[in-house]
């Protein structure tokens, strides 16, 4: 078995269901009931959702709002668990969804670099390997040495984007929706996906509404529906399953 | 039960690098901003036990009488400064999830290990505190002997206990905010009812007595005096160690219980 027929995602029948509560009050009581006592509507954002994803591989995830293309990739990113099933995934993965989350204001674009490379588990030799990279690709100029809240949002959104794609990810997760500071930066951006994409062995999950960006990228398509698998293939059938599907209704 | 806690100990171990990292950079983000940064963490006890000590024994005379008695200031300090740790986990560990939201919904972070971070960044302040106590203790005059021995048990049980109550704290806040508005409202009567300020064993009603054996925070600060002031081994007092260890036995059953069921629907709430 080549290297490249390496599993980096498995999904096992995966359900992801979420509780709605109608009052703040029942979701605390809740902690103590037993399961057959709560109060709470139980709705499946993901349900029985099972495929392979190998070392290499470009897919597009094609879905409508609430399809739960997201509560997929939050899955894969680790951040959320599945209510039953098994989820598993190898490797360092890298999401370019919500850029700008999670920076502190009051510490610098630099400091911010670092807190972040702790948080996702870098070690300090690694992160002072990345640190050069990120500031010259987030080009802020003196700025890096400011604190974040003196930024402003398209700033802040480079230095997010600038820590994504250069912390060498495995798995990279692209939202579509991406937008990211300027043309002249939201085009180095792109520049940059592709290149990651090029390389063979970074798997990648591109999430998307529409399929005109898809195609460039991607080989495969995985579309959703209602939670549920309504086709995973090669991506031409994929666009064409999903773009009746959007006559349906 | 007991497979959360050798997974919530298993990961504390496994990320314990970028805990400290992180609870030193929490440090940092508390310093920023000021001249004088890192000086204004010990500015506030002090000026909280100058204004104490004030209050109670130039103003209200009371302390000891026998003259050959420790100073009254040194019984206040080897209450007031292991508060100022339980105050800080009582205020900023109650919540830590809605604090950290981005370790819980943003990237991959071990959910029992978030706590640590501010038992870390508050746990250095309180080391540079104890270290004051210390010199205070010596420039008082007071004897090295075999009572200090107890002061690394005390301080390591306290640092247990909140970890686990902030826990099982964050855990409940997560899902309702009812139970950080308890807390937050409960702090400063715990203050003012623990005995930090005055001599719970000098009280003689026997069933406030026996209420306060179930009070963590009146245990702490007993065996903390029993320690810097009172000399005695805390375990002379058996009622207070039982007390304690009971109240953090339920409390840990809580918090593994309250975490056993919440752990994979805190990133779906927050």
């Amino acid at each position: 078995m080549s290297c490249n027929d390496q599993v980096m995602i498995r999904f096992d029948h995966v359900t992801k269901s979420y509780r709605l509560y109608s009052n703040d009050r029942d979701r605390l009581i809740d902690i103590f009931r037993g399961e057959k006592h709560s109060k709470a509507k139980k709705v499946n954002a993901v349900s029985d959702l099972s495929f392979t994803i190998r070392r290499g591989e470009a897919i597009a995830f094609l879905g409508h709002n609430g399809a739960g293309k997201s509560t997929t990739l939050k899955m894969v990113t680790g951040v959320a668990q599945p209510s039953s099933g098994t989820v598993d995934v190898n490797g360092r993965v890298c999401a370019l969804l919500e850029l700008t989350a999670g920076f502190n204001r009051n510490l610098t674009g630099r400091e911010n670099i670092h807190l972040r490379g702790q948080a996702v588990g870098m070690s300090p030799e690694e992160i002072a390997e990345l640190e050069p990279k990120v500031v010259k690709f987030a080009d802020l100029g003196s700025y890096i040495d400011q604190p974040v809240r003196t930024y402003s949002s398209g700033m802040k959104a480079r230095l997010g984007f600038a820590f994504a794609v250069n912390s060498d990810p495995e798995i990279l997760v692209v939202d579509e929706a991406l937008s990211v500071g300027d043309k002249r930066f939201r085009k180095k951006c792109l520049r940059r996906i592709r290149h990651i994409m090029e390389d063979e062995n970074v798997t990648v999950l591109f999430v998307t509404h529409a399929s005109a960006t898809a195609q460039e990228f991607c080989t495969r398509g995985i579309v959703l529906e209602h939670g549920r698998l309504r086709y995973d293939g090669p991506l031409d059938d994929a666009i064409r399953i999903y773009e009746k599907s959007l006559d349906e209704d | 039960m007991w497979s959360s806690l050798k997974d919530i100990l298993r990961d504390d171990w496994a990320w314990r690098s970028q805990i400290h990292n992180l609870g030193m950079f929490e440090l940092k983000k508390k310093s920023r901003g000021a001249a004088l940064g890192w000086l204004w963490f010990f500015v506030k006890p002090a000026l909280y036990i100058f204004v104490f000590w004030f209050a109670l024994e130039i103003g209200l005379r009371s302390g000891s009488k026998d003259p050959s008695a420790p100073p009254y200031l040194l019984w206040l300090s080897a209450g007031l400064i292991p508060w100022f740790f339980m105050q800080a986990m009582l205020n900023a560990g109650t919540d830590v999830f809605h604090k950290h939201a981005y370790l819980v919904n943003k990237i991959k972070f071990p959910l029992g290990s978030i706590p640590l971070i501010d038992i870390v960044s508050s746990g250095v302040i309180q080391l540079g505190l104890l270290l004051a106590l210390f010199v205070m203790y010596f420039a008082c005059g007071q004897p090295v002997d075999v009572y200090l021995l107890q002061v690394p048990l005390v301080w390591a049980a306290m640092v247990l206990f909140f970890y686990v109550f902030s826990l099982m704290a964050s855990c409940m806040c997560a899902f309702s905010k009812d139970v950080k508005n308890l807390i937050a409202s409960l702090t400063t009567p715990f203050f003012w009812l623990s005995g930090i300020i005055f001599d719970m064993s000098a009280i003689d009603i026997p069933a406030v007595k026996a209420v306060m054996l179930f009070n963590p925070i009146t245990s702490l600060t007993t065996a903390s005096r029993a320690a810097f002031y009172d000399k005695y081994w805390i375990w002379e007092s058996p009622e207070v160690c039982l007390g304690f260890a009971a109240v953090f036995a339920v409390t840990l059953l809580m918090a593994l219980f309250v975490y056993k069921r919440t752990r994979s629907e805190v990133a779906d709430v927050l």
